[in-house]
């Protein structure tokens, strides 16, 4: 090869995902390549104009808009055009516009289709652009993984191991064991008929019940079998079976569905797995008698979190099991409160707000609730009694780990441990009247979980804030000028945006920029539908057959969501391995190229979904 | 242009060379030239540079060549080439210093006759890019008559020319060095180049070509005969 297509191929060897090619194809490329050149503002493509060759940007920049105008990228030196044209029988699918006078190098189609044939790393990165692309980056950034078996995706039907053994009702205890034995089963099933469950028999009952009571081997199983046992359905998380189980201290739980059992898991189905902890953790808490002992275990959360994203979790995974702790510990807080103060005078519940409500809590998380109580509250009778709660609560969880609000959204706050008719109240005016700076601080009380209490009391409340946010327009353009105020860390040219200067000098905010934006946008579209989840995937899983948001747009968003969760988790567990304290602020440089370049894929993402958003919606109040 | 070149470029002198041409030249000459009234777009061109062991095209001799062609305003890196020539006499330090061509590389090269019997079919038909023409015009023109019996004619685009133009009606004082190649290019916003050899020079002008065709019209619908020399 001649010396000046050499520079070609250095060219390409420097960008994904040539970079991605063994030399020797690199080397050969640059003879397949024609070069073209574009004035500043040159339409280079339109939509279903032919469109054969994959355009590689070699100086210059270049802008894409979807047929409708919206903008969708911006590309500088090294990325590619034309990609969804090679997906298409050779129809550019999107506008191409120089923003830049621009050389570009074309790779014919035929070629493209050669090299991404023969190698799926390459294939990969151009699965087409955009979310499909972050998709399957995704797809092989898990593989690398350590493929240890995912607690919480895994559903109790994957691990029901063997068929049910099961014995009828008239049977006698002899018979039973007589059976198990022969099965060599911990555990049977008694059946009434042909497939009704009238009860469970383990091999701990047979001790404790029949051995160490001395009862007789011919009396009937249904004397010694528990009977309606709790129950888990098939397509319950392995995770919250295992919480099931510790919770009543049983170690088999049968699974139904239709009211008819299908099989049964036991604690060695789920004992090596990784969980395990969490659900030990949340048993202990549920045991300990005060803040500074549970701060003991909450103290384990980083580490456990660690070991959670080490084996591969996802954080939705992940932001559950956190979050099942920081439940356990404002219950047990709750029932000390109680134990201490005496029975509530009027029924209450006790929400959770913001990430603790969402179920989406990382190794670094403050308090967000509050109380709604009955509305036979009188505050000159009961309103001690309730502050008192609250006050244990809150001091409580700031003891454990969880730290105040700094905008003191909290239970302690009198504004914020009130009965039912002021919370419709509140939220009547926060909809019908809304103001951007009340709107912004009230966004957790979107997110509201009841946590422990007569969680009727939120129903009513609930169906109210559904109803009216999905019918106010005026507030739903509010919500949007909210979101809006959080910027995607991109420019102009696809490159990130990073904080200057000050203690995270050239880092990225995941939470604030990259978090937070999602949780908005889903949350716009969840309230505007009606859609009465809270967790940010459920939600976008919700919305996403709906008209407002593109299916295509949600299932994307949900990706990137994935992606910058999954980013700022293995940051943080990375700074909980250095000892250091984790944080939101990432460097991009701790990031491999193909990571930078996905970030960037999910930031664009947002950055479009912001602007539809905004088209949708309207934008007021900013 | 003045009546002498006119003349050269003429229709009338190209039948009066063609009846006297022999060998590849005879058949270059059957070949129609590149028609003046179609489009850029619609016309092929090959940017060529060359390397010589002087100035002066009648004692001087072309010691490599480099070309690649052009279409549709698309430079095609399949067509590059790079051919080393021998010639006749030993080389000169003085022009070594330059090209770094030596004597021991071009051993087994082709003569002038060889290197031309390869590049004329390339050239037929096509239009010839070159920064400052003269040169290429000129050594190409000396051999073809010295090998064939005839000079060559070709219609030519100097992108040299192309770049005075452009400064001129721009109306901006000329700084030194603006009309070398490797500053026109980067004043287009094409990439920096490593002045090499006859082909890195001549892969540059074809970059900077398709500069000035986009300035002057993005579709490439002008005419080829604004643009020729």
């Amino acid at each position: 090869m001649s010396i000046e297509l050499e520079e070609i191929a250095e060219f390409l060897k420097q960008h994904h995902p040539f970079a991605l090619l063994p030399d020797e194809e690199i080397n050969a490329l640059p003879k397949r390549l024609t070069a073209r050149y574009f004035r500043a503002g040159t339409k280079v493509l339109s939509p279903e104009e032919q469109c054969l060759h994959l355009y590689i940007i070699r100086t210059g920049g270049t802008e894409t808009r979807d047929p409708d105008g919206q903008l969708l990228a911006r590309l500088s030196e090294g990325e590619c055009f034309g990609v969804r044209a090679m997906f298409r029988n050779g129809k550019a699918a999107n506008n191409i516009t120089t923003l830049e006078d621009s050389l570009c190098y074309l790779l014919p189609e035929k070629d493209f289709h050669e090299l991404a044939g023969k190698y799926p790393q390459f294939k990969y990165f151009f699965a087409q652009m955009g979310g499909d692309r972050l998709r399957s980056g995704m797809q092989l950034i898990e593989s690398r993984d350590d493929d240890q078996l995912k607690l919480m995706s895994i559903k109790v039907a994957d691990l029901i191991a063997r068929d049910l053994v099961s014995i009828d009702k008239s049977a006698t205890i002899l018979e039973a064991g007589k059976l198990m034995s022969k099965e060599r089963v911990s555990c049977l099933l008694i059946t009434e008929g042909a497939d009704e469950i009238a009860g469970i028999m383990t091999d701990r009952d047979l001790r404790n019940r029949v051995v160490a009571q001395g009862r007789s081997y011919d009396e009937p199983v249904t004397e010694i079998m528990t009977a309606n046992p709790i129950s888990v359905h098939p397509d319950d998380y392995a995770f919250d079976a295992l919480l099931t189980m510790t919770r009543h201290n049983v170690r088999h739980l049968p699974v139904m569905k239709d009211g008819k059992a299908v099989g049964m898991i036991t604690t060695n189905n789920l004992l090596a797995r990784q969980s395990l902890s969490a659900v030990y953790m949340a048993g202990r808490i549920g045991k300990l008698t005060n803040p500074a002992d549970m701060a003991k275990v909450i103290e384990q959360v980083p580490e456990l979190l660690s070991h959670l994203i080490e084996a591969g979790a996802t954080s939705q995974n992940a932001g559950h099991i956190v979050t099942t702790l920081s439940d356990a510990a404002t219950v047990r807080l709750l029932q000390l409160a109680e134990e201490k103060l005496g029975p509530p005078p009027v029924p209450y519940v006790w929400m959770a707000g913001g990430s603790q409500g969402r179920q989406e809590q990382t190794a670094l998380s403050d308090q967000d609730n509050c109380l709604i109580i009955d509305d036979t509250y009188d505050p000159e009778q009961h309103g001690a009694w309730f502050k008192a709660l609250a006050d244990f609560v809150c001091d409580g969880l700031n003891t454990v780990g969880y730290v105040f609000c700094p905008g003191e959204m909290m239970a302690k706050t009198d504004q914020w441990r009130q009965p039912v008719r002021v919370w419709q109240q509140y939220f009547n005016k926060w909809i019908e009247q809304p103001e951007p700076k009340a709107l912004m601080l009230c966004s957790v009380w979107f997110d509201l979980r009841p946590i422990h209490g007569t969680k009727s009391l939120f129903d009513n409340l609930h169906r109210l804030i559904v109803s009216k946010a999905r019918d106010n327009r005026i507030f739903q353009a509010y919500m949007v000028g909210n979101a809006l105020t959080h910027h995607v860390p991109l420019g102009f040219f696809k490159n990130f945006v990073m904080i200057r200067g000050g203690e995270h000098d050239r880092t990225l905010d995941l939470k604030h920029n990259g978090v937070v934006p999602i949780v908005d946008i889903a949350r716009i579209h969840a309230l505007a539908n009606g859609v009465e989840a809270v967790n940010t995937f459920e939600r976008l899983h919700a919305i996403k057959p709906l008209p407002s948001i593109s299916t295509q747009g949600a299932s994307d968003l949900l990706d990137a969501f994935e992606f910058i969760s999954i980013t700022r988790l293995k940051h943080q567990v990375r700074q909980i391995r250095r000892g250091d304290a984790p944080d939101n602020f990432l460097h991009p440089e701790s990031l491999s190229a193909f990571e930078r370049s996905h970030l960037k894929d999910a930031f664009s993402v947002i950055k479009n979904l912001q602007g539809a958003l905004e088209h949708a919606f309207g934008k007021s109040g900013t | 242009m003045g009546l002498r070149q006119k003349i050269f470029d003429s229709q009338l002198y190209r039948d009066f060379i063609q009846r006297k041409a022999t060998g590849p030249l005879r058949r270059y000459y059957d070949i129609p030239p590149a028609d003046p009234a179609r489009s850029v777009m619609e016309t092929e061109f090959i940017a060529l540079d060359l390397e010589t062991t002087g100035l002066d095209p009648k004692r001087d001799e072309i010691v490599s060549l480099g070309w690649v062609i052009i279409r549709q305003l698309g430079v095609d890196f399949a067509s590059c080439e790079h051919i080393l020539v021998r010639p006749r006499g030993e080389l000169r330090e003085s022009s070594v210093v330059v090209h770094r061509i030596f004597d021991s590389d071009v051993a087994d090269a082709p003569d002038i006759a060889t290197a031309l019997e390869h590049l004329l079919p390339q050239m037929a038909g096509r239009v010839l890019i070159s920064h400052h023409a003269p040169i290429e015009l000129g050594f190409l023109g000396q051999a073809c008559k010295r090998c064939f019996g005839a000079p060559l004619q070709i219609p030519t685009v100097d992108t040299l020319v192309l770049a005075l133009r452009d400064l001129h009606r721009s109306g901006q004082p000329m700084k030194s060095g603006a009309l070398k190649l490797d500053n026109l290019r980067r004043s287009h916003n094409l990439p920096p180049f490593r002045a090499h050899n006859a082909l890195s020079d001549a892969i540059a002008a074809s970059g900077l070509f398709l500069a000035q065709i986009a300035k002057r019209d993005p579709k490439g619908e002008l005419e080829l005969n604004r643009i020729l020399r």
